[in-house]
């Protein structure tokens, strides 16, 4: 299975994390504020394809809307490859950090 | 209401344009509502603000996922391009080959061109060099490439400016002995030593400082000494030429360049000339010799030039005021001899300027017309990829990713071309060289514009054709598309008569021009040239024997089985003129004219069948024919208002004969005009002597059989009398024509072109035929059903055509009438402007067109109504 990359993996945490509101909007405003600066669209679409190429995400095309200049959101949701994907993400990262307070990284600087 | 806060547009766009993958019109949506939401809460300027922002920092990501997303629509592209290849084989064969004859015969073309242009860039200091020519006014006005023999070698000594000059004269012919064996090599030349200090031609043995510094010295080529001595140095070793003296060779440099002005195989050293006639080289009226100069680095060559007439003044003012002439000195740069010089008698043929233009004209022609082939064919064929098109945007392809698509593809034909035109150039390089006379090659090293020049035309070509099909076709309206037929505008069809109309204009115009040329040609060979040039041997080169052996030779080889006649000259026809000035009775000194002057025996006349018109020919019982009688021409008679000329005298001063004081010298008769040059140049006042010791040919009429058999006769009694001579000999007919050579290669190659333009322009009209009867096949089948004959259907479709080709001829007719008119103005004696001419080039483009489109419209016009009728 491929493995997502770290932009990846905050997109698909996001798309789990906003459940049907997964849109581009959202996202970007979601992980916007997660990593605290502006992702921009360009980057954002850019990373969604490469999820859907890896088939860790699927989209879904809602209604147009007058706000978006009549074209429609795209909606998208996690794939059973997407979840797997997340829980080796979070397993990795547990035992990673296992045992490593903040305290003792301050301590290092 | 809502319209006031709409979004900007520009970024927008932007975004739009680049945004290539899937989702890309999500894209704006999402920016749109996110500014809605934030004009609300924090103001509209803002909002504004920060579109511009995320839409600028969008466009990078875009145009790096644009490249990668292009790779995998390009796969898709190529997939489809070669499909197309294969699934129409007629009409991609017909498309690649036309593009590729179009640039194979271009490029050849340009090859050329490159070449003629590269001439004398070699040398090191070509920007420095300058060849001397003057302009003088002796009665009547001359230019000529050659200078004062003293002129250089005055100047390095009296301007500072000049570093050095060096002389060469004119290469020829002579003989040339290596110990026991004889030879003759074509160019061979007296040089200066300085030479070598103007000129880069690098020395492969011995010193360039002084291999021509003295006397009996001489420097030959790499070939020449392969030829001569094999692996041995033949540095010291002897050769001997026409003379008794022998010469040793001092050095051996690398072949002559093709692309030299001038070519030499052998250099013997100017010092020789000084040893053998001093008093010629110091001579300021001995005109014969190139003089090439070196200025110095920070030299004004136009400031220069203004000093010249001063230094003209101060060396020759005495002598021209004598003469009642003047002498004007120019300074000609290298780099433009060989295609800016037109002077009479230069030191080899050098190309014309004209020819280039000429030519890259042609090159463009032949490409244009490929190029409107191209956009014919692929529009006529628009109906069949209309549905793809029409698939396409219904499935979400934008307008602008089509145009994409089909430049793509186009240029992707043209790089097929291009392959299949370097293996064309390959096959015709030989061929095309051996017209030419050239070494060219596609040789990278030499040409480093090559693979990138190559490649720039395939993409020029490729963008080009390609761009008014790719955006015909991308604007195909997808409904209209898949729901029937796709039926190309009016205004598309105008596009492509207008296509087919100035490809057969240029046709037309290439047709026309060749005609002429061969009908100039052939005018040139058949035209009365005052002599016979038929069965005419000539050995040349006898100067040197001929005061000892004249009578000898002119009885032996008059008894040969098979001579009709021997007569000897200083020159035959065809290989140049010697002028002089002369004072005709009536005429003050300072009016002395110009006349063409040659030596003969009194047979050489009735040899080559020249006709006296009035008066006498010299005879050789009269001891004074020789001493004070002439023979003038019809011209000469003419232009002096000689109504009798016999017994009208010359005046000729101690400078022009071996007496002391003044000679009269008597007309005893006039012959016929002869040309004595080609028929570019008028026939010039001549003026014969009776001479045999000046005479250095003898020209040898024999019987029209067994012709090998008499010539090795000849052959066979000059080995008894000049046994230490190699046997030379041309035929004058060969030597005469060969004045036309230039004229010649002309008219082959724009025969060539002329055949390619009208074989890639049919190509291009039959795909047109072709598309235009597809589209009216039901309209054949319903007119075959009440009742329409084939020949009315075929005339019916043919009629387009005819209209077409008609007015081909009436755009091009003008054009070609001055191009033609402007080219035989180069002749002084020329054909005339035929209007058959102008009617067969139309009968001939109207029979071409007609053949190439009836072959679609008899198919047509037999084709069965039932089939034609019942699709749909």
């Amino acid at each position: 299975m491929k493995e997502p990359t770290k932009i990846e993996e905050i997109l698909l945490v996001a798309i789990w994390h906003l459940e049907k509101q997964a849109y581009g909007v959202k996202i970007r405003q979601y992980v916007s504020t997660i990593i605290e600066k502006q992702l921009t669209y360009g980057h954002l679409y850019s990373t969604l394809n490469q999820l859907v190429i890896k088939k860790f995400v699927t989209k879904s095309v809602g209604k147009p809307a007058a706000r978006r200049l009549g074209r429609p959101r795209i909606y998208y949701s996690l794939t059973p490859e997407g979840i797997d994907a997340l829980k080796a993400a979070q397993a990795m990262y547990e035992k990673l950090w296992s045992g490593i307070s903040r305290h003792a990284l301050e301590k290092v600087k | 209401m809502k319209k006031k806060i709409l979004p900007p547009k520009i970024p927008g766009l932007l975004i739009e344009l680049f945004a290539w993958y899937d989702d890309s019109y999500v894209v704006l949506g999402d920016v749109c509502e996110e500014y809605y939401e934030i004009s609300e809460s924090r103001g509209r300027t803002y909002a504004k603000l920060w579109f511009w922002k995320q839409c600028l920092k969008t466009f990078p990501v875009f145009i790096n996922d644009f490249i990668l997303w292009r790779m995998v629509m390009f796969k898709n592209y190529l997939k489809v391009a070669l499909r197309t290849v294969r699934k129409q084989k007629g009409y991609a064969f017909i498309n690649i080959a036309g593009l590729a004859v179009g640039m194979a015969a271009c490029l050849l073309i340009f090859l050329w061109i490159h070449d003629e242009l590269s001439y004398d860039m070699y040398h090191e200091n070509a920007d420095r060099i300058y060849r001397l020519t003057i302009d003088a006014n002796m009665g009547t006005q001359m230019k000529v490439p050659v200078s004062p023999t003293p002129a250089g070698p005055a100047m390095v000594e009296e301007y500072p400016e000049v570093l050095r000059s060096a002389r060469l004269t004119r290469p020829n012919r002579s003989p040339v002995i290596v110990g026991e064996k004889d030879y003759f090599e074509e160019n061979v030349a007296f040089a200066d030593n300085s030479l070598f200090a103007i000129f880069s031609f690098p020395f492969l043995e011995g010193d360039p400082k002084t291999a021509l510094a003295t006397a009996y010295s001489a420097v030959i080529t790499q070939d020449i000494a392969k030829k001569y001595f094999g692996s041995e140095s033949p540095i010291g070793k002897m050769i001997k030429f026409d003379g008794p003296n022998e010469y040793a060779i001092m050095g051996v440099v690398e072949n002559v360049p093709k692309n030299s002005h001038f070519q030499f195989n052998i250099l013997r050293s100017m010092e020789t000339r000084y040893a053998e006639a001093r008093d010629l080289m110091e001579n300021w009226l001995a005109v014969s010799q190139y003089t090439y100069v070196l200025l110095d680095e920070n030299a004004d060559p136009k400031g220069f030039e203004q000093k010249l007439p001063a230094f003209i003044d101060k060396n020759m003012g005495a002598i021209l005021k004598a003469y009642g002439a003047s002498l004007v000195l120019h300074l000609q740069p290298l780099k433009r001899i060989h295609l800016h010089s037109d002077f009479p008698g230069d030191i080899a043929a050098q190309g014309d300027i004209r020819s280039v233009y000429l030519f890259a004209a042609i090159a463009l022609f032949v490409l244009i017309i490929a190029c409107i082939n191209f956009v014919n064919l692929s529009t006529a064929r628009s109906a069949i990829r209309a549905k793809e098109v029409g698939m396409r945007k219904t499935l979400g392809a934008v307008r602008h990713r089509l145009v994409g698509q089909f430049l793509g593809e186009s240029v992707l034909y043209s790089m097929l071309s291009l392959i299949l035109a370097v293996g064309l150039i390959l096959a015709a390089m030989p061929w095309f060289n051996a017209l030419l006379g050239r070494r060219l090659s596609l040789n990278i090293l030499q040409v480093p514009w090559l693979i990138p020049g190559f490649i720039g035309l395939a993409l020029i070509v490729g963008i080009t054709a390609g761009s008014y099909p790719a955006f015909f076709l991308s604007s195909f309206h997808p409904v209209r598309v898949l729901r029937g037929r796709a039926k190309a505008g009016t205004q598309n069809l105008r596009f492509r008569r207008i296509l087919v109309v100035v490809q057969f204009a240029i046709s037309i115009v290439l047709i026309i021009g060749t005609m002429m040329i061969y009908k100039q040609l052939t005018y040139m060979k058949l035209k009365e040239l005052g002599f016979d040039k038929e069965h005419v041997v000539v050995l040349p080169g006898l100067g040197g024997v001929m005061a000892a052996s004249y009578d000898t030779m002119r009885n032996e080889f008059k008894n040969i089985q098979g001579v009709a006649n021997v007569g000897a000259s200083s020159m035959v026809p065809g290989q140049g003129i010697t002028k002089s000035l002369f004072q005709p009775e009536g005429f003050a000194k300072e009016q002395s004219q110009p006349m063409d002057y040659r030596s003969i025996d009194p047979d050489y006349l009735a040899t080559l069948e020249i006709d006296i018109v009035i008066g006498r020919n010299f005879s050789s019982d009269l001891a004074t024919d020789k001493t004070e009688s002439a023979l003038i021409n019809k011209t000469a008679a003419d232009k002096f208002g000689w109504d009798d000329p016999i017994g009208k005298q010359f005046i000729l001063d101690s400078d022009q004969s071996d007496q002391e004081g003044e000679t009269r010298i008597n007309v005893i008769g006039v012959v016929e005009d002869y040309h004595s040059t080609s028929l570019r140049e008028k026939i010039d006042p001549m003026i014969l002597f009776y001479d045999p010791t000046q005479c250095t040919t003898f020209s040898i009429r024999i019987a029209p059989t067994h012709i090998q058999k008499t010539l090795s006769l000849i052959r066979d009694k000059w080995k008894t009398i000049l046994p230490q001579k190699p046997f030379d000999y041309f035929f004058l007919d060969d030597s005469f024509d060969s004045q036309y050579r230039a004229e010649e290669r002309m008219g082959k190659l724009s025969l060539r072109f002329c055949l390619l333009a009208i074989l890639i322009g049919c190509l291009g009209l039959f795909g047109m035929a072709s598309y235009t009867t597809e589209q009216r096949t039901k309209e054949i089948g319903i007119r075959k059903v009440l009742g329409a004959s084939t020949g009315l259907i075929v005339r019916l479709l043919s009629k387009e055509y005819i209209v077409l080709v008609a007015v081909g001829n009436l755009i091009a007719w003008p054009v070609a009438y001055f191009l033609i008119k402007s080219w035989l103005d180069n002749f002084a004696y020329r054909t005339s402007l035929a209007l058959w001419v102008f009617v067969a080039a139309a009968a001939l483009s109207l029979a071409v067109a007609l053949l190439t489109v009836s072959y679609q419209s008899i198919k047509a016009a037999f084709s069965d109504p039932v089939k034609s009728l019942r699709y749909e």
